[in-house]
């Protein structure tokens, strides 16, 4: 008998139009969904809104799962960036915050403030172009995580690329090279960038440190290089000195060094560290011979094509 | 007295393994940990922690629905059931009865446990292709996972001996909650100037269950170890706590008539 009941409520129109009502339900659902997204801009818009503004609020109310909430507000600042990015958009408003959120729900996801400075300090349309908020992050990350001696690293980068501040990033990279574990390269950056700062002091003095450093062989032989080019920098900016002080007294350009030596300028023309005579290029500048073991490379005088006059 | 303990733990698990929702929470739990696989895919660089994070928590906040659902029943559904007069009947003092059914229940979440650890470690020897000493070092976070489940059972049934099942599920639920925040609260406690406030937030922090002390998640995620320290702290709190909660269940479950 309740076999026979199940059968025929199973054969009822009433289950035809059930099934009807759902299957037509969800396909109707699917153009209204495409209204409501081209009236509200759909997805991408409502990516611009930030729910919560404070991660520490956030950790507070993970109830223990903080780490899970920081991976979840790192994925949606990797997703907003690239969005953006294939967007080909300029203004990066939300990925700051996100970024800022992602760090204090989790202070030691070292990813985020690495890729995260990255993403905020190059220049639009490849990033926000936010060096400062970079900076920033970075130093969060420094207090948090102060044995990681990558930041410095990543702090020098942002002051080199993006700020040209060159006496702050050797100040990073030589901060840096204190840091436990850090690569020998990284006093290296902050001499290299010191001398193009201007600071031929202490770039002589840090590839002086790394050269009486116990360091393979190419190391220190890359040291020496940089000491000599650090010297033949110096005597270069002193002998184009002196022949823009000729070219004042005598209302001429020098011919060659010898010009200035027997101007009186100079006792005899100056060899460089390579034991090599310095010559003046045709475009009235000091710079190393054509024979000079100097690396061109390593000066930050600029090097115009060697042509002694004489 | 063990003997009796004893089977009365082994039929609650019995019961609890024969509970619907038990299997559902652990499909759901190990479908997310698989997930992880696939949500690493769309971030940057958190392949491992992601699926730690997410494992874990998942374990956690599963473990956790498991816990209360079939521990508020745990005393309440043998009353409803009328069961009770069967098993007092017997020569079966009431206190065998709450610790019986306390570990029985304890006994489901530990193998439950051990299911979703097991997924967890096969999603991560998938992602990583090997398993090192850094992800033996998250046994200690599934270790305080496990210590938290043991207070929060030993609450579900000291509410059911007390309460309704929805209402136990409700004080059990909001007890964790608090219990996460009573350093908040302390603190907020210490920053309101008023003497009185200042006691009673103390007094709340230690009386309740504070459970922010088994938050390891995110350090062992890292990598880094939990200190031994806090280990062997970590486990007489919540062994104490759970022997006070029982205490205090054996104690209402005495006085109670059916």
């Amino acid at each position: 008998m309740k076999q026979g009941s199940e059968t025929r409520f199973r054969t009822r129109p009433q289950i035809w139009l059930c099934w009807l009502l759902l299957a037509g339900g969800f396909l109707a659902l699917w153009p209204i969904q495409r209204a409501i997204d081209r009236r509200a801009g759909g997805v991408g818009e409502n990516a611009e809104i930030l729910d919560f503004h404070s991660g520490k609020t956030l950790r507070t109310l993970s109830l223990g799962h903080a780490g899970l909430l920081a991976d979840i507000y790192w994925t949606r600042a990797v997703q907003y960036f690239g969005r953006k990015r294939i967007a080909h958009a300029r203004r990066f408003e939300l990925l700051a915050p996100l970024l800022r959120i992602t760090t204090q729900l989790d202070p030691h996801l070292l990813i985020a403030y690495r890729f995260g400075a990255i993403f905020l300090a190059a220049k639009p349309p490849e990033g926000a172009g936010e060096p400062e908020q970079a900076l920033q992050l970075v130093r969060q990350g420094i207090v948090a995580n102060p044995g990681y001696w990558r930041f410095w690293q990543d702090l020098g980068f942002i002051y080199y690329w993006d700020l040209k501040n060159y006496k702050m990033a050797a100040r990073a990279f030589e901060t840096g090279s204190k840091q436990p574990g850090a690569m020998v390269w990284m006093k290296a950056m902050a001499a290299t960038i010191s001398a193009q700062g201007g600071d031929f002091q202490t770039s002589r003095l840090l590839w002086s440190e790394i050269y009486l450093q116990p360091e393979t062989e190419t190391v220190r032989r890359s040291a020496l290089a940089h000491l000599a080019a650090l010297r033949a920098d110096q005597d270069i900016r002193e002998l184009n000195a002196l022949v823009i002080r000729f070219r004042k007294e005598h209302g001429s350009d020098p011919r060659s060094l010898n010009s200035l030596v027997q101007a009186g300028y100079l006792k005899a023309v100056p060899l460089d560290p390579s034991g090599v005579p310095y010559v003046l290029g045709i475009d009235g500048k000091i710079t190393v011979g054509p024979q000079s073991k100097i690396d061109r490379y390593l000066l930050t005088e600029p090097s115009s094509p060697p042509e002694a006059h004489a | 007295m063990i003997q009796r303990i004893r089977t009365i733990a082994f039929h609650t698990f019995k019961e609890s393994v024969r509970e619907k929702v038990l299997y559902n929470l652990i499909v759901f739990a190990l479908l997310l940990i698989g997930s992880a696989v696939l949500f690493a895919s769309i971030s940057l660089g958190i392949e491992r922690l992601l699926l730690v994070n997410l494992g874990l928590s998942s374990i956690a906040i599963f473990g956790l629905l498991m816990a209360i659902f079939i521990g508020i029943g745990l005393v309440s559904k043998e009353i409803d059931r009328r069961t009770i007069h069967n098993i007092l009947s017997k020569p079966v003092r009431r206190f065998e009865f709450i610790i019986g059914k306390y570990l029985g229940l304890l006994l489901t979440l530990v193998v439950n446990t051990a299911i979703m650890a097991g997924g967890f470690y096969t999603a991560l020897y998938y992602v990583e292709r090997h398993l090192g000493h850094e992800d033996l070092l998250l046994l200690d976070a599934i270790y305080f996972i496990l210590l938290q489940f043991a207070i929060v059972v030993g609450l579900a049934l000291l509410f059911s001996c007390i309460s309704t099942p929805i209402l136990s599920a409700f004080f059990t639920f909001c007890l964790y909650v608090v219990g996460n925040f009573l350093g908040d609260i302390r603190w907020l406690g210490h920053e309101s100037g008023s003497a009185i406030f200042e006691k009673v937030t103390a007094l709340l922090y230690y009386l309740l269950p504070n459970f922010s002390d088994f938050q390891v998640i995110s350090q062992a995620a890292h990598g880094k170890a939990v200190p031994s320290y806090l280990l062997t702290s970590g486990s007489f709190y919540a062994l104490l706590y759970v022997t006070v909660l029982i205490s205090a269940s054996i104690l209402i479950f005495e006085e109670r008539e059916f």
